[in-house]
C-alpha cells in the first residue's frame, strides 16, 4: 500500500511478517516520523537518486528475498525496527540521541553493498525479540514446523544446491588437494571395506585407498557426473536421508558437508544416518568447517547470517535473533562518522540490547576476529538500564555467530559455460563482480563452534566417539558403531 | 550402476515398509571388466542379500547365478560367476523400481538418482 505522508511517498508492506515502512526520503527526521505515525515495525530508507523505488511496491509482497530495489552498488540503506515510539525513546534515551542515530546509521549503510536483508542494520526491541523472527529468505509459515527434518528448507535449495549446481565444474578444478587426517583414515581400513560418502563432491576421496571399494552419493547432480565421468561408482542422493539398507558399509566419510545444513535436526540425522548404514564396529569420519577459523581474514570476507535460520523456537533474550550487524564485513566501519557525531554520543545512544556497530567491545580479542577495526570506547552504558543482560547478550551475540554466507567467485568464462548463471543473476541469487570478473555466489553454511559436533554425535544412540580433533579450521570426529551384543 | 550397489538402495519413501530390494527395470546394459578379486568377493558374500542379487542379474540378462549361494564359498567357477554378476553388469539406462509404491528412480548414464520429491518425505 503506498500513501503520503507530507511531501514523501511511503509505502507499507510486509517484510518477514512485519509491517513496514519503505521510504525514499531526503530528509530523515521526516520519514522517522512517517513511521511511527504508522506504527510500522520495519523502516528503510534508501537514496532515490540511486534505485527505482517508485516502481516496485508490490515486489516484497510475494518476494521472499528481501531484495530492495537497489541497483546501485552503494545504496543508502538502513533498517530500523522498532515495536513502539515510546519503547524506541526509552531506548536511546531521547528523541534527539535516537534521531542522531538514525541519521548516522544511514550514513554508515550507504557502504553496504549487499541488497540481501543480511546487509542491513536493525535494531530488536526486547518485543522483537520475543517474536520468532524468521530470516526473510525462508518461507514464512507456520508449516516449517511440522514440515519432515528430511525436507530441504529453501536457503538450502537456494544457498546450497543450486549454487554447487552452478559451480561444479569449477568447484572440482579447485579441489583436488587430498587432506591428510582423511587419507590416513582411508587408508587405515581394511582391505576389501565397502566405503560409502556421503556427501562426496566431485569424488575426491572415491578410490583413495584401492584395495576399498567407495560408493559415493551427492545431492548435486552436476557434481555426480564429474565422479561418473571418471568411472566411480556414485549416485545422486540426499546425506540426511540415505537410500541404503542398514549395516551394509564397513566405513562411511562426510567430508565437509554437515555445515550446509540449516538446523541442528537436520545436521543430527545426517549423523545417525551414516552410523546406521555402517556395518556394527565399523567407524565414520566426519569433518565440518570449524567456526574458529585458523585464518581470521576469513571471516571478513563471509556474510555473516542472522536472524538464525532454524526451525526451532528463537525464544526471548536468544542472541540467535539478533542483528549481527557489527559482524557484518560490508558495513564499512571505517565510515563511522567520528566527527559528525561524538564517541561519547555514539555509545550513549546504541542500546545495548541491540546489535550496533557502535556497541562498545567488551572483548578485545574476539573483535581482533573481525579485520576492521572499531573505534574502541569503554565509555559506559550508564545511560540503560539492566546492563547485566545487555553486557550478556553481546557477549553471546559475538561467541553464537555460525551461519554464514561464504561467497564463491565463479569467473565469468566459466559461468558461461555453466549456463545456471544467467538465471541466477536475474533471480537476484548472484552477483557480478566486474572487478574480479566473475559472479558472486554465495553458499550456506552453519559453521561449528568447539564442541558441537562432538555433542551432537554423543547423541546418537549407538555409536560412540572414538577421535575427536581440530585440524586446518575443521571440526572432525570418528565414530564407532556400537557392535552387536555377543550371546 | 551395479548390482552391488543395487544391493544396497533402498526407497526412502515416507511409510513404505517393503523398501528393499528395488526391482530393476534395465534399458541398457553394458558389461565392464573388473580384476578379479577372490578375498573381495568372499568378503561380499556376507554382506550381499543372495535373492536381490540373483533377481537383479536376471533384470540385466544374467542368468548364470545359482539360486543359493553355495555352502562352500572357495569355489572358483561360483566365484566368477559372482564377480561377474555383482561388478562386472552395469546398467547405464532404466529405472529401479519400489516393490511397493511403484515409483521409479531413473538411472541415467549409470547414475541412479534416488531423491525423492517433497511428499514423499
Amino acid at each position: 500500500m503506498y500513501r503520503w505522508y507530507g511531501s514523501l511517498g511511503v509505502w507499507e508492506y510486509p517484510v518477514n511478517r512485519l509491517r513496514t515502512t519503505v521510504a525514499c526520503p531526503r530528509d530523515s527526521i521526516i520519514t522517522l516520523c512517517s513511521f511511527f505515525r504508522f506504527r510500522s515495525r520495519m523502516i528503510f530508507f534508501f537514496d532515490p537518486t540511486e534505485t527505482h523505488s517508485r516502481d516496485r511496491p508490490t515486489q516484497k509482497e510475494t518476494h521472499r528475498e528481501p531484495t530492495l530495489p537497489i541497483h546501485s552498488p552503494s545504496p543508502l540503506l538502513a533498517v530500523l525496527s522498532f515495536s513502539g515510539f515510546t519503547e524506541a525513546l526509552q531506548i536511546h534515551g531521547g528523541l534527539k540521541p535516537m534521531l542522531l542515530y538514525v541519521l548516522r546509521s544511514i550514513r554508515i549503510s550507504s557502504r553496504a553493498r549487499y541488497p540481501l536483508f543480511s546487509g542491513f542494520i536493525s535494531i530488536a526491541t526486547s518485543k522483537m525479540r520475543d517474536v520468532k523472527v524468521r530470516a526473510n529468505y525462508s518461507k514464512s509459515t507456520d508449516e516449517d514446523e511440522i514440515l519432515s527434518v528430511k525436507s530441504t528448507p529453501e536457503i538450502e535449495k537456494k544457498y546450497v544446491h543450486r549454487v554447487y549446481d552452478a559451480i561444479a565444474p569449477h568447484f572440482s578444478s579447485t579441489r583436488f588437494a587430498k587432506w591428510p587426517k582423511v587419507a590416513a583414515f582411508l587408508d587405515s581400513l581394511p582391505s576389501g571395506s565397502v566405503v560409502l560418502d556421503a556427501g562426496c563432491g566431485n569424488g575426491k576421496y572415491l578410490g583413495l585407498n584401492p584395495s576399498c571399494f567407495f560408493i559415493g552419493c551427492d545431492i548435486s547432480n552436476p557434481l555426480i557426473k564429474i565422479c561418473s565421468d571418471k568411472g566411480q561408482e556414485v549416485l545422486v542422493a540426499d546425506a540426511v536421508n540415505l537410500p541404503y539398507r542398514e549395516g551394509f558399509g564397513d566405513a562411511a566419510i562426510s567430508i565437509a558437508v554437515l555445515h550446509h545444513l540449516s538446523t541442528e535436526n537436520r545436521r543430527k540425522s545426517a549423523i545417525e544416518e551414516l552410523v546406521r548404514v555402517v556395518k556394527p564396529g565399523g567407524f565414520v569420519l566426519i569433518t565440518v568447517w570449524a567456526a574458529e577459523q585458523e585464518d581470521k581474514s576469513l571471516l571478513t570476507k563471509w556474510t555473516p547470517l542472522s536472524p538464525k535460520y532454524v526451525e526451532e523456537w528463537v525464544g526471548p533474550g536468544s542472541p540467535m535473533n539478533s542483528p549481527r550487524v557489527r559482524n557484518n564485513p560490508f558495513f564499512g566501519l571505517e565510515s563511522i562518522p567520528e566527527t559528525e557525531v561524538s564517541m561519547k554520543e555514539q555509545k550513549a545512544e546504541s542500546s545495548p540490547s541491540f546489535g550496533l556497530e557502535s556497541i562498545p567491545e567488551t572483548d578485545e580479542s574476539t573483535r581482533e576476529q573481525k579485520a576492521e577495526s572499531l573505534p574502541e570506547t569503554k565509555d559506559s552504558l550508564g545511560e540503560h538500564k539492566d546492563e547485566n543482560s545487555v553486557e550478556e547478550l553481546l557477549e553471546a551475540m559475538k561467541m553464537n555467530q555460525q551461519e554464514y554466507f561464504v561467497p564463491w567467485h565463479l569467473p565469468y568464462h566459466r559461468a558461461e559455460v555453466s549456463g545456471a548463471s544467467a538465471s541466477a543473476l536475474a533471480s537476484g541469487l548472484a552477483k557480478k563482480d566486474d572487478r574480479k570478473g566473475a559472479v558472486v555466489y554465495n553458499r550456506y553454511y552453519h559453521v561449528f563452534s568447539e564442541g558441537e559436533l562432538e555433542r551432537l554425535a554423543s547423541d546418537v544412540d549407538n555409536a560412540m566417539i572414538v577421535d575427536k580433533f581440530y585440524d586446518k579450521s575443521n571440526w572432525c570426529i570418528v565414530l564407532q558403531k556400537a557392535a552387536l551384543n555377543q550371546d | 550402476m551395479r548390482l552391488i550397489v543395487h544391493n544396497m538402495l533402498t526407497c526412502n519413501i515416507k511409510g513404505v515398509v517393503n523398501k528393499f530390494p528395488l526391482r530393476i527395470e534395465a534399458e541398457k546394459v553394458i558389461k565392464k571388466d573388473v580384476d578379479f578379486n577372490p578375498d573381495f568377493l568372499r568378503h561380499m558374500l556376507a554382506k550381499i542379500e543372495w535373492k536381490a542379487l540373483v533377481d537383479g542379474a536376471r533384470s540385466m540378462g544374467y542368468t548364470e547365478l545359482p539360486d543359493h549361494a553355495p555352502a562352500l564359498e572357495s569355489d572358483e567357477p561360483f566365484l566368477k560367476k559372482f564377480h561377474h554378476a555383482l561388478l562386472e553388469l552395469n546398467l547405464e539406462e532404466g529405472s529401479l523400481v519400489c516393490q511397493e509404491t511403484g515409483r521409479k528412480f531413473p538411472v541415467e548414464k549409470g547414475v541412479p538418482n534416488m531423491l525423492l520429491h517433497e511428499d514423499e518425505v
